[in-house]
């Protein structure tokens, strides 16, 4: 079976619950985000996703938390005052208007489990790829979580050495994907993955030449081999 | 049909008294030849034209296709307005070892609502989506861009002129419908109808 979501869970003074949840009612206005310490909600991210990572549920936490944030700070900042006071809603509308909208979201949840059943039953199902189209591989024998663990091996690896820090000069994607792009033309036979980011180079380095690497592969520039699970992982520049 | 409607019909439609004759199992035969060389999901039409055949004895013989499948490691979805040959789900793990494939990527519940809003309300704005599900889902659009299951349909002719999305083929296929009338019906009662089926 597909792995079936389970979504990041919050359990701090003054919420415990799923972490979209707590968004929406944030959103909603029904939790007072300033008894929120969103930091301690930050921490619980980050120590779950130290045990094991789903890229896809760390992403959507990830935005989840941003969205927070901004929320948050706006709650912070001196309001102005409210323009025109809100048209009329009769006070006894207003439950009937708040009930006749869960029951419209509730279906299209509804309609998202449908959804899902369909997913599941459908991934169960393979198909022929079209003859003489090579499949859209980008990553050959390498999975995006065996990428992502070479990566934090290359980041651990630089934390120890705790070479400079602190960049000296702004490090930007778009320089390193032009820099990838150049080493990769010099080396045909492929480039292997931790000669990318060279000897002594900061943390900040590390991770744009890594964003860059992630950028090039979604545009098709890139392609990643790795042979058998111990290989070395190579890089390539996918010819034009 | 889609998948879990074929299991059904195929189920429940009773022999036809003299249907296996050598005429339909010849143009089964050959419909059969046309899937199995496809790439992606053939209508009927073209099937029909392939063969000489008409469009009805082309459907006949598709569904006679699909039955004799029952028990064998195949079978015959309608989707995205044609029929293909997939591999029966029971077989999934085997299929995946042998490809080496790894879990293809479900979607998140956010991605879903997000998704199921602009499939049953299409074309539907940020707006739209957003009112629905009481917070913003610009991240979930955008990831459901970048997979292709929805798509840019054009612009609402009011104040900002705000996109409007609807789903692509793409999306038929990845959840093995034939077209958007063979979304379950809103509600719980769909969802029970649909998983029944599935089952």
């Amino acid at each position: 079976m597909a792995q079936r979501s389970v979504g990041y869970t919050v359990n701090v003074p003054g919420f415990e619950g799923p972490l979209d949840l707590l968004v929406t009612l944030a959103h909603q206005g029904k939790v007072d985000l300033m008894t929120i310490p969103l930091a301690d909600v930050t921490r619980e991210f980050l120590d779950r996703t130290r045990g094991s990572l789903d890229l896809n549920e760390a992403t959507e936490a990830l935005w989840m938390l941003a969205a927070l944030v901004e929320m948050k700070a706006k709650l912070l900042l001196p309001k102005a005052p409210p323009p025109e006071p809100l048209p009329e809603i009769g006070e006894s509308d207003l439950p009937e208007k708040l009930e006749e909208r869960l029951a419209e979201y509730r279906q299209f949840r509804d309609a998202a489990e449908a959804l899902r059943a369909l997913e599941d039953l459908q991934q169960r199902i393979f198909v022929r790829p079209p003859e003489g189209e090579p499949p859209d591989l980008l990553l050959e024998g390498v999975t995006l979580d065996d990428l992502f663990r070479a990566f934090e091996a290359v980041l651990t690896r630089a934390r120890k050495n705790r070479a400079a820090e602190v960049a000296d000069e702004p490090v930007r994607v778009a320089d390193r994907k032009a820099a990838i792009l150049e080493a990769l033309s010099r080396s045909p036979q492929g480039l292997e993955f931790g000669r990318l980011f060279g000897g002594r180079v900061s943390t900040v380095f590390i991770v744009v030449t890594f964003l860059a690497l992630l950028e090039l592969i979604k545009e098709h520039k890139v392609r990643v081999q790795q042979a058998g699970p111990l290989s070395p992982i190579l890089l390539a520049a996918v010819p034009a | 049909m889609s998948t879990w409607q074929d299991e059904q019909a195929a189920v429940a439609t009773p022999e036809v008294e003299g249907e296996e004759d050598g005429a339909l199992r010849a143009l089964a035969g050959g419909v059969e030849s046309i899937l199995f060389v496809a790439g992606g999901p053939v209508s009927v039409d073209n099937i029909a034209e392939a063969l000489g055949a008409d469009r009805a004895a082309v459907v006949q013989a598709i569904h006679y296709l699909q039955r004799r499948s029952h028990g064998t490691g195949l079978l015959i979805q309608a989707v995205a307005g044609g029929y293909q040959f997939g591999t029966r789900p029971e077989h999934a793990e085997a299929v995946r070892r042998f490809l080496q494939s790894q879990h293809s990527e479900s979607l998140t519940r956010g991605a879903l609502e997000t998704l199921a809003i602009i499939a049953y309300r299409q074309p539907a704005t940020r707006g739209d989506i957003e009112q629905i599900r009481g917070v913003r889902s610009d991240w979930h659009i955008e990831r459901l861009l970048e997979r292709q299951l929805i798509r840019e349909v054009g612009r609402r002719p009011t104040a900002g002129r705000p996109v409007l999305f609807g789903t692509t083929e793409l999306f038929l296929r990845y959840f093995g419908l034939n077209d958007l009338s063979e979304l379950p019906p809103m509600g719980p009662r769909g969802v029970q109808t649909l998983l029944d089926a599935v089952r």
